[in-house]
């Protein structure tokens, strides 16, 4: 069976690892030609050793040079651009009255102004290459108030939000913007943080293992992320626009 | 991707429009299928024009009776069922205060009680964990419409059904999820196109195209519900997926 992806060109920011190393790896499965983009050129380059037909670029998705550079290479190396997969992402806990401006930006720049970049020069070589499907990887925190992490959840909001408005915007230019809402996915980046949510929140150890398991369930993996990026990323679903698609293994469904 | 290879459903409504549609895709994935519709004879003609692996039984999905025996048609048919889609639904197109009591009760009959006792009919037989039921919502159970007052509050009866049952059913390992269409190019559609457009003012296809870009297809539609039917959705429950084109997205 052909591939979902076959003959596209796509760019993955934040690649080397966790979700965006699944990605990138789902979609070269599938056919795709991809570039895993990285603030971590080391790490970059290593990743996309391990996937066929991947190359990578470095970028700090805050720099506006280097997302346009991003994107200009991808063009000149591999002829046109399909797929752009915003991914790029930090996050930890910090209590709001503790958190300094500082810090604020610190998540904000790379977590919504990142992704504005990214759609800003991703979506012209998009357009110019005949249309396709920018992907923002989001987060449910984008739907709820999510203590410790105010900073990371206002940006996600945001990344929803711009998604929206991108989706309207470029509907007739041929781009399709949609926006996937995962739950807690077992990464680096939250189990890194597990610790000090716990101490932050006054919580024994080991309980938010516990809050997880009660409210999705069990964690998702990045695997489970990157079917759902295939999906969108793909022709499979092409009337869906501007949406969100949450994988939370049902958390936000319940109130309690 | 969404291989859907030996897997047994059930569809209600599934001899036309979205429920064809999908029946047609799950079978291209490799699925068999029973639809379950009112129209036996359209089921029927449904499930000939798509070969050995559809079979068509009669199923009001108001009745309890019905919706049990389509289950264990697909179980004694197909040796089980792994997949519930509760498709079947009605519309409604008149200003709210016009409709009768006796209309809105119909509605809520087969669009909401329906969809529950679909789910129940075959919770008694999906396997656990790894059973999956898609239910059909729309883009009307997440936000108001005028002239679709009853149809609107009925999917939304549909999208809560499907939260407290995917949270409820979490730990047997059955998902269960709800799609979200806006305008799709549908028998349904057909009939509602005129009353909107002498409604509204506007012709009914200019309006669709300013607000979801176009009409969309029943296939599009299938092709989320065969994604949310399929493993590859594994963490995927009691979400609401929509198909719009940007409709909801959108302020203006």
């Amino acid at each position: 069976m052909a591939g979902l992806l076959e003959g596209k060109i796509a760019i993955v920011t934040g690649a080397a690892k966790g979700i965006g190393r699944a990605i990138a790896e789902a979609y070269a499965t599938q056919g795709a030609t991809v570039v895993v983009s990285d603030i971590d050129e080391g790490m970059a380059k290593e990743t996309a050793s391990r996937i066929p037909g991947a190359s990578a670029i470095a970028c700090d998705v805050r720099s506006e040079e280097q997302v346009k550079s991003l994107v200009d290479q991808t063009v000149a190396q591999h002829g046109g651009l399909q797929i752009m997969v915003p991914n790029a992402g930090i996050g930890r806990p910090v209590p709001l009255l503790g958190m300094d401006y500082d810090e604020w930006r610190a998540v904000t720049s790379v977590n919504l102004d990142g992704v504005f970049l990214c759609v800003r020069y991703g979506a012209p070589a998009i357009i110019a290459s005949g249309g396709g499907a920018i992907v923002n990887v989001c987060s449910i925190t984008a739907q709820a108030g999510t203590p410790l992490i105010a900073h990371y959840s206002a940006a996600k909001a945001g990344v929803m939000s711009l998604t929206q408005s991108a989706a309207v915007e470029l509907r007739a230019q041929g781009v399709r913007v949609n926006a996937i809402l995962p739950g807690f996915i077992e990464t680096e980046m939250v189990t890194s943080v597990k610790g000090d949510f716990e101490r932050l929140l006054g919580f024994p150890d080991g309980q938010f293992d516990q809050v997880i398991a009660m409210k999705q369930g069990r964690y998702g993996t990045p695997e489970e992320v990157a079917k759902m990026a295939v999906f969108l990323a793909s022709d499979r679903s092409s009337f869906s626009n501007g949406s969100p698609f949450v994988l939370d293994g049902g958390c936000r469904a319940s109130l309690l | 991707m969404a291989e859907l290879d030996g897997k047994r459903a059930l569809v209600t409504g599934g001899a036309q429009g979205l429920g064809k549609a999908i029946t047609s895709l799950f079978v291209a994935r490799g699925a068999k299928v029973v639809i379950a519709d009112i129209d036996e004879a359209g089921a029927k003609l449904t499930a000939d024009e798509l070969g050995e692996s559809v079979r068509a039984v009669r199923c009001d999905v108001t009745q309890s009776s019905d919706l049990e025996a389509a289950v264990q048609t697909t179980v004694d048919t197909f040796g089980g069922l792994d997949i519930m889609v509760n498709n079947a639904g009605i519309e409604i197109v008149k200003p709210l205060f016009h409709q009768t009591e006796e209309e809105f009760s119909r509605l809520m009959d087969i669009n909401v009680k329906g969809v529950f006792l679909g789910m129940r009919a075959a919770l008694a037989a999906l396997p656990q964990p790894g059973g999956v039921i898609v239910n059909m919502a729309s883009l009307a159970g997440l936000g108001g419409a005028p002239l679709f007052g009853s149809y609107c509050a009925s999917k939304a009866g549909v999208v809560q059904l499907t939260r407290v049952a995917a949270v409820e059913m979490r730990p047997t390992g059955i998902r269960i999820n709800a799609v979200c269409p806006a305008f799709i190019a549908t028998a349904m559609v057909d009939r509602l196109k005129p009353i909107v457009t002498e409604v509204v003012g506007v012709p009914f296809d200019d309006l669709a195209a300013l607000k979801q870009g176009r009409i969309g297809t029943p296939e599009e539609v299938a092709e989320m519900v065969a994604f949310l039917a399929s493993d590859d959705a594994s963490f995927c429950t009691g979400g609401t997926y929509v198909l719009d084109g940007g409709l909801q997205a959108a302020m203006l």
